[in-house]
């Protein structure tokens, strides 16, 4: 009996200026294959240069985040079979290279993460992401201090952030089209990180304060433009979204 | 040539060495340097609790830490060396409460404390949690902190080699995944914090980046690896993925259910049932499947469909997203499929050579966390005390840096000599893999894992452990030969992976090497040539190292003396 193999079309480029190609490989399935152990294979086998980013295979370190067959997701969390093709109303068309001849019934398409700049294959530059990351200073500010008792927290408080807790940092949701358009915008991962300590009913008031602006500037909640591509990509149901939505909320009041 | 110089450098930033550089960040210039981006690291995939005993819930009232020690003692197989035991569970309320204080989003009771739950060989509900993902939790606000204090990090740089002048540390050479160079990291304090080597093993929970690096680079300067024989099969890993299914899963009341729907822990461990110690629920669980009573011979169920909807969508969030994701099972209807599977490294790097805790034979060079052995989980450590250790002493090793404040001058020529000898040497083997003729990484690191998990898993015995000596002996020839092409060196995972292994390929034989040493059973090391412990004999660390090519074993007291020795019974 001959193995039952499966094609995939990966985005291939050298440097950061090179000109894309796409390269196809033939990987021998086995049950439960996922896209990252795909990848794995033709590392291993065909080309060991082959360049993507990973490191748990579980779904919570979010590194593997990438385009599969134009929807960006988690390779870890993406089965090989059944090969879908997601789709959302709210996710635009991704362009990464020219590719005319994809056989979208029988072959897997592999491209980066969109809209941030292409280092070598699969590996995206993900210094901005950081940088934004930084830029709303997400952290608490107390005093560090181990004398008890801890601080109190009501059981509904803590589940207030619980959602916004979830997010692995993957940079899924830099889909947005604005994170495509505009360098400057903070993301939607920055500004859910943000209201994750804006909702948070333990933080000082004038850290709260502090963070509460840094995600009101020009770029960052104003830029959003409703589109919630976020919530549509988002792997861990984190619903950055809604977080920006509930900042914008805050102005008003 | 491109030299960093720093006042110390820490390798990992998982939550071991975030914790030591928040410690040093305010007084010293401290470097981070990791081969991930620090949120990625092992410490954000545990899942189920941090222990301490607080005493917040009704049933944990009684709790203090001498109870905490104990209980780590007696499951540690008292192997655990109990003057450090006693730091970790003293400690323990404590750190809780300093990463309380740091914005950990800790699940809450009633009362508005941090909630509690029941662990494995833990007399009561200790482990500390943020519903199924504490590690992930802990290692994000840990990271803040160290955002908010500045700290300078390095990330995607891969260890590779440590540089020792004299008997002291001098420095490191790594590589900058990104650009493909080489770099040093000159400083007279490095502190290792890499994580385990689970990835030893084919089937294991452990992140695919667990590769042992920091043993393996330390292995190389004749540091000797303490106790590696220990090694922790997770009773509950998902089949298939081997992903974790937390303890916190029977902690919250998960049953174990053979094929024939008995609760068959009732055989081995009547009193603690399904919340017995990690080894004990392993072996108990394999032996199921060895004797024809899993389910396709390969798994039990653990059953979680009584404890209804809301407790699994409030308690065991991730672990049911788990579940469905990689198993296609809904844990609120089915129960989920589980094996044991390798988890945990109980040995690593030996600390307390001659110094405090966290300290090597070489000066300047600390290790911390699973990369290191200080002991406090000897034999089997219990769930709850891992997220625990790497706080705990990288706040302690912090502190101790801190006031040896052992800043020297550095840049002599003499150890630029060092470094340039270094940089030549990793040259000269990049050099050798592009002109090999012999095998690729891929079939060396299989034949690895393949004799590893047959030959030196939950049971072992003389024999296997004898072939699984033959087997890694060939593994290193091949090494020796293996052919890789190294020319482009920007993000060259090819050959990050085949750096790793180089590590590897160490770490398995000493586990191999040791494992076949110790004619005892005790905790996690299982020989059925050997069924019994054997204190006369084997009551001590071991200690590996290689000497003109050939391991060598030494063995290291026990520190005893406040816990008496006892059988171990559940």
């Amino acid at each position: 009996m001959t193995k039952k193999e499966k094609t995939f079309i990966i985005y291939r480029q050298k440097t950061k200026n090179s000109k894309p190609t796409y390269e196809r490989f033939k990987v021998p399935l086995t049950p439960g294959m996922t896209v990252l152990e795909a990848l794995f294979y033709i590392q291993d086998y065909y080309d060991h240069t082959l360049a993507f980013r990973y490191t748990c295979r579980g779904a919570i370190c979010g590194s593997c985040g990438m385009t599969i067959n134009k929807f960006p997701q988690l390779a870890c969390k993406t089965q090989v079979e059944p090969s879908e093709i997601k789709k959302h109303p709210r996710v635009q068309e991704l362009v990464f290279g020219e590719i005319s001849d994809w056989d979208k019934d029988n072959e897997i398409l592999i491209e980066p993460l969109p809209n941030m700049p292409i280092i070598k294959d699969l590996i995206v530059d993900m210094e901005p992401f950081w940088e934004f990351y930084k830029e709303v200073k997400p952290y608490f500010n107390r005093e560090i201090n181990d004398t008890p008792p801890e601080s109190k927290q009501t059981p509904e408080n803590a589940k207030r952030i619980e959602q916004l807790i979830y997010c692995i940092l993957c940079g899924i949701c830099w889909t947005c089209p604005v994170s495509g358009k505009r360098k400057d915008y903070l993301g939607p991962s920055s500004l859910a990180k943000a209201f994750r300590f804006i909702d948070d009913t333990r933080i000082a008031e004038k850290q709260r304060r502090i963070i509460y602006q840094s995600a009101m500037q020009e770029n960052g909640v104003p830029a959003c433009e409703k589109i919630f591509a976020c919530n549509a990509v988002c792997p861990k149901g984190v619903m950055p979204g809604i977080a920006i939505d509930k900042i914008r909320k805050l102005e008003t009041k | 040539m491109k030299v960093e110089e720093f006042d110390a450098v820490i390798v990992g930033g998982g939550l071991s060495g975030l914790r030591v550089a928040i410690e040093l960040a305010d007084t010293f210039n401290v470097a981070i340097i990791s081969k991930v981006y620090p949120l990625r690291s092992h410490s954000g995939a545990a899942q189920g609790g941090i222990n301490a005993s607080l005493g917040n819930t009704e049933a944990g009232k009684e709790d203090n830490p001498e109870r905490h020690a104990y209980d780590t003692v007696y499951g540690s197989d008292y192997l655990a060396d109990q003057d450090a035991v006693m730091v970790l569970a003293k400690e323990a309320p404590k750190i809780v409460i300093e990463l309380e204080s740091m914005g950990a989003p800790f699940s809450r009771l009633d009362s508005g404390l941090i909630a509690q739950r029941p662990f494995g060989g833990a007399g009561f509900p200790r482990a500390c949690y943020a519903g199924d993902r504490t590690g992930h939790a802990l290692l994000h606000t840990v990271y803040e902190q160290c955002i908010r204090k500045g700290v300078k990090f390095y990330d995607e740089y891969f260890l590779i080699d440590l540089i020792k002048f004299g008997n002291s540390i001098a420095g490191l050479v790594s590589l900058d995944i990104a650009s493909g160079e080489l770099v040093i990291f000159r400083s007279e304090v490095i502190v290792l914090a890499t994580g385990g080597f689970g990835r030893i093993y084919k089937r294991s929970t452990n992140a695919i980046i667990n590769t042992g690096d920091g043993l393996g680079a330390a292995f190389r300067i004749d540091i000797p690896m303490q106790d590696c024989e220990f090694v922790q099969f997770h009773p509950t890993t998902l089949f298939g993925t081997n992903i974790l299914i937390t303890e916190g899963a029977r902690g919250e009341g998960g049953l174990l259910f053979n094929k024939h729907k008995e609760r068959f822990m009732k055989n081995v461990a009547p009193k603690a049932m399904e919340l017995a110690p990690r080894d004990i629920v392993a072996r108990a669980i394999d032996t199921e499947i060895l004797e024809g009573r899993g389910f396709e011979d390969s798994y039990v169920h653990l059953d979680l469909t009584h404890l209804g909807r809301d407790k699994i969508m409030e308690r065991l969030p991730g672990i049911r997203e788990i579940s469905m994701y990689f198993a296609g099972v809904d844990p609120i209807e089915t129960p989920i499929p589980v094996q044991p599977g390798q988890h945990y490294s109980m040995g690593g790097i030996a600390s307390k050579y001659k110094g405090d805790f966290g300290e090597t034979p070489v000066e300047g060079l600390y290790s911390i966390g699973e990369t290191s052995c200080i002991s406090v989980h000897g034999a089997n450590r219990l769930g709850g005390n891992s997220l625990l250790e790497t706080v705990v002493f990288g706040r302690y090793v912090g502190r101790a840096i801190f006031k040896k404040n052992s800043r020297k001058k550095l840049g002599s020529a003499d150890i630029k000599k060092a470094e340039e000898a270094s940089l030549k040497s990793i040259e000269k083997l990049f050099t050798t893999w592009n002109k090999n003729k012999g095998k690729k990484p891929v079939e060396i690191r299989q034949a690895m894992k393949t004799t590893m998990d047959k030959n030196v898993g939950i049971f072992r015995e003389e024999s296997n452990l004898q072939q699984a000596i033959i087997d890694l002996q060939k593994v290193q020839k091949d090494f020796k030969t293996m052919h890789l092409e190294t020319s482009d060196r920007r993000f060259n995972f090819g050959l990050i992976r085949a750096l790793e292994l180089r590590n590897m390929v160490d770490i398995a034989e000493v586990t191999a090497y040791a494992a076949l040493w110790r004619k005892e059973s005790r905790g996690a090391h299982f020989r059925t040539d050997h069924p019994k412990r054997n204190d006369k004999d084997f009551l001590v660390h071991s200690l590996v190292s290689r000497k003109n090519g050939e391991l060598i074993i030494e063995t290291k007291p026990v520190t005893l003396g406040i816990f008496e020795v006892k059988e171990r019974a559940y």
